[in-house]
């Protein structure tokens, strides 16, 4: 008998019915599901989808915010060794469209309104057979006979399960390491999306190195543990996260009311184990910093005064790999009674015991200033097509700048001739749904996934991400230079939301900027200069100085190839639904490349001949 | 689209009302009803009756002649508190909340009228008054939900944007839980994202919570998009009544907002027309 992610939720149902594993809000107060409350409505699901005519292998596709029912879909089709297949709640209707088609899904969860009309709008869809809905509203005078409500959907799967006792259970006792659980589609920043077949067998190696071969916290994540469930579940970060450790661990998975309210539901949680992209790293120390700005004349220098000792904890603690001495100690103690713990506990970090970064490049100084007012910092690496195991920082073994320490159990090196980074071990992808030549060119034959980014080891222990391969920029000059660390220097100014460095084939670099309407507009506030929208603020000659000064002084650090020489403001901010950034929030630089191309040129043509 | 009932009697009648100000007509026997689930708009050029229209409604104005009944009850000579109490709630053209509360009290505010326990209960939070208190919250939390205000519950009305503001206002006028809900311009000062966000909310209120409104707005095209039926009016005086269908071919109509200039005709018939399509 296999053990997946299934039988963990219906041992944990038997061993500890009563406990909690997972909350969600609802009308203002948060209610609890218990293991054993999961482990029926598991069942009751996995019964409707036989009813509905869900056979093994067929794909169940999901398009909706966090919530208990996204877990209860997809454990009940994995456990009837169907395969789940997540859509991005922002993924606009030619993208679910694709998706829907691409992937044959027969059920498709359209959480309301909004993701009923998109899937109405796919067109012709012929083995789609059931649209599920959770939220009713609106959607009354809506007669097409595919549509099914949730609770509907439950009467079907009890009914189905009334005449047809053990049938769910049958299926899960069936399982194989190779049943495909989940299509996690990659939202390339080119080319269409393509579905990464994760199977049984690599969510259990995901699960296994991280909590028992080598734990990523001490003591090891467990039942006493709360994580926020809020980034987009589709995303294999959150999906191991939220649905996997609370599978494997039993962590107690609390739903963030949507992703306007995670601030709020972040300082109401307070999570030991807290995950997050660069983005809300960055936006978590904008806050930090930007209501420090509007405080009293007392309180910002009394917090500024501890922010220049967090800089310094900071510092001393990145190198010291993480781990106090004496001295740091000492000051963090006082800090902590004065300053720090009211500071975590406002930003929702104060139990935080385990906090990492990954999915994308970030600035180490912005982990330092986490680390400086107490929060244990980690950078990880990991990607879709390797169930997102790979490297990461073990805690007192912490280098910034790098993504870690190589997991037990997995075999990683570079490649000689490119840099690329290579990896091989079983929770490496079964291949690309319905694309033999896509896996061929990811996979070698004698098993290494090649992730397409380039990396060094640092130390020979440490491995340093250098760049995305494909986004390194050669100058016209014929230097190599990776983007992204410039970029992400530029980011970790409060006042820069976005950076897009150019240059490949170009003379010199420039970038293309956009403001953080919060914090700029909070500082042009304070300085009296009126502005109306989002352009027109960004066009502001005091913000362009502003700017002007935050690239000056990543340049310094910069050798001149490196350097920025011009930038321009962006017009507007950048959106996935424009096109201009995956659902990942990650900048197209293609799209970008073509929407704002006059504004590049621009950089370069009254230069022509002059530099 | 909307589902108009036309099975039960009106929810309002509103029976030849004439309203004057010396020897200004505001309110120049105008008369419609309004049925059960149904959106009433009433449209016409500035200054031609509509707020005084539901001044008369809500009983800030006691007209000269005429009959308004609310479910068979007669509303004239009526003071404000009590027409309220009968379940007539409404929203202001300007934004009328209490800037330095939290979106919350104010929305608890629309529950007063629903409170039964006195001050020394609520003083002690004890008995009555806790469990009151208690489920009007859980109604305060239901509009919070509805029109998803969920980031803003504790923020003071005052810092928020004023699209949220004009939805807090209309949740104010909800959590009276009225029998018929007066809407004065809910789209005014909008941009177009927060007017179709708007359009969204009053469809819903109109669908899922089943509560009848009537509409006073100058944005032609949400009027064209949702009413059920466009009442015209223009110096006090009623022009036509009809569907948006009906209204938007009526002649008279055109004549009303434009007084008969041929150029400017063209331009509202296209602004009309093309509101509805949008």
């Amino acid at each position: 008998m296999t053990r997946t992610i299934v039988t963990r939720i219906r041992d944990r149902a038997g061993e500890m019915p009563k406990a909690v594993a997972m909350r969600e809000k609802r009308l203002g107060v948060w209610h609890e599901i218990t293991w054993a409350d999961y482990w029926e409505a598991v069942l009751d699901v996995g019964h409707a989808l036989l009813a509905l005519g869900v056979r093994p292998g067929d794909r169940v596709a999901v398009q909706c915010e966090n919530r208990p029912e996204w877990l209860f879909l997809d454990i009940a089709t994995v456990a009837i060794r169907a395969t789940t297949v997540g859509l991005y709640p922002t993924n606009p209707t030619a993208e679910t469209s694709y998706l829907l088609s691409h992937s044959g899904a027969c059920v498709h969860l359209a959480e309301d309104q909004e993701q009923v009309d998109k899937a109405l709008e796919s067109g012709d869809l012929p083995e789609l057979r059931t649209i599920v809905y959770v939220e009713p509203r609106g959607l009354r005078a809506y007669d097409d006979p595919r549509l099914l409500s949730w609770d509907n959907l439950l009467e079907r799967g009890r009914e189905h399960r009334r005449a047809n006792p053990g049938a769910v259970e049958a299926l899960v006792d069936a399982a194989e390491p190779s049943d495909v659980l989940t299509l996690v589609y990659t939202s390339g920043t080119t080319g269409p999306p393509k579905g990464a077949m994760l199977t049984a067998g690599n969510a259990e190696f995901v699960l296994e190195t991280v909590l028992e071969r080598s734990p990523f916290a001490r003591p090891a994540p467990g039942p006493k543990d709360m994580t926020l469930s809020y980034l987009p579940l589709c995303h294999v970060a959150e999906r191991v996260l939220t649905t996997w450790y609370n599978a494997g661990a039993g962590t107690q998975v609390n739903f963030a009311e949507s992703i306007e309210t995670v601030p709020q539901n972040l300082r109401e949680v307070q999570p030991t184990l807290f995950f997050a992209v660069p983005r809300i790293w960055e936006k978590l120390l904008a806050t930090a910093r930007i209501k420090l700005d509007s405080a009293t004349w007392a309180k910002r220098h009394w917090a500024g005064f501890w922010l220049r000792r967090a800089d310094a904890l900071g510092a001393k603690l990145a190198a010291n790999g993480g781990r106090h001495t004496l001295g740091t100690r000492l000051t963090y103690a006082v800090g902590w009674v004065l300053f720090f713990r009211a500071l975590r506990d406002r930003l929702g970090l104060r139990r935080v015991r385990h906090a990492s970064c990954g999915a994308a490049p970030v600035a180490p100084e912005v982990l330092q200033f986490f680390m400086g007012i107490g929060v244990p910092m980690h950078e990880l690496y990991g990607m879709t097509e390797n169930a997102a195991v790979a490297t990461a920082n073990r805690p007192g073994r912490v280098r910034l700048g790098t993504v870690g320490e190589v997991h037990e159990g997995i075999e990683l090196k570079l490649d000689e001739g490119t840099g690329e980074i290579l990896t091989r071990h079983p929770a490496v992808f079964a291949g690309y749904w319905q694309d033999p030549e896509a896996t061929a060119r990811t996979v070698s034959e004698d098993g290494w996934l090649h992730t397409g980014d380039v990396g060094e080891w640092v130390d020979g222990t440490h491995l340093r991400i250098t760049d995305r391969m494909k986004d390194i920029i050669i100058t016209a000059g014929g230097k190599n230079v990776a983007p992204s660390e410039i970029e992400n220097g530029l980011k970790a100014s409060p006042y820069i939301k976005e950076a897009v460095v150019i240059g490949d084939g170009r003379k010199y670099l420039t970038a293309l900027i956009g403001i953080e309407l919060d914090t700029v507009g909070a500082w042009a506030q304070q300085r009296q200069l009126a502005f109306t929208t989002y352009r027109d603020l960004s066009e502001k000659d005091e913000v362009r100085a502003l700017v002007q000064q935050v690239v000056d002084e990543v340049n310094a650090r910069h050798n001149p190839v490196e350097q920025v020489k011009h930038f321009r403001m962006l017009p507007k901010e950048l959106d996935h639904e424009d096109g201009e950034l995956t659902a990942t929030q990650k900048v197209k630089r293609s799209a970008i490349d073509a929407m704002f191309h006059d504004l590049v040129e621009s950089m370069y043509a009254d230069q022509a001949g002059a530099r | 689209m909307g589902l108009v009932n036309a099975q039960s009697g009106p929810v309002l009648q509103f029976d030849d009302v004439h309203l004057s100000f010396g020897a200004v007509k505001a309110v120049n026997g105008v008369s419609f009803t309004v049925g059960e689930n149904e959106l009433f708009a009433v449209i016409g050029p500035n200054g031609a009756g509509k707020t005084s229209i539901f001044n008369v409604l809500s009983g800030v104005y006691r007209p000269q002649r005429g009959t308004v009944v609310l479910d068979g009850v007669d509303l004239i000579g009526k003071r404000p508190p009590a027409i309220a109490r009968l379940g007539m709630a409404r929203t202001f053209q300007n934004i009328e909340l209490f800037a330095n509360l939290t979106v919350l009290d104010n929305l608890m505010l629309g529950r007063h009228q629903h409170l039964r326990y006195g001050t020394l209960a609520a003083m002690a939070w004890w008995g009555r008054a806790r469990n009151e208190e208690l489920r009007h919250r859980v109604k305060v939390e239901e509009i919070v939900d509805f029109l998803e205000l969920e980031q803003w519950r504790k923020m003071p009305v005052g810092l928020l944007p004023y699209g949220v503001q004009k939805r807090v206002e209309l949740g104010r006028a909800l959590a009276m839980e009225p029998r018929l809900l007066l809407l004065d311009e809910p789209v005014a000062g909008m941009n177009l994202e927060e007017t179709e966000d708007m359009a969204r909310y009053i469809l819903d209120i109109r669908d899922e919570l089943q509560i009848p409104m009537i509409m006073v707005e100058h944005d032609m095209g949400l009027v064209m998009d949702v009413a059920d039926r466009v009442m015209v009016v223009d110096f006090g005086t009623p022009v036509a009544t009809g569907t948006p269908t009906e209204i938007q071919r009526n002649p008279d109509v055109i004549r009303a907002y434009l007084g008969g200039d041929p150029d400017a005709e063209q331009d509202v018939r296209h602004a009309i027309e093309g509101g509805a399509s949008a």
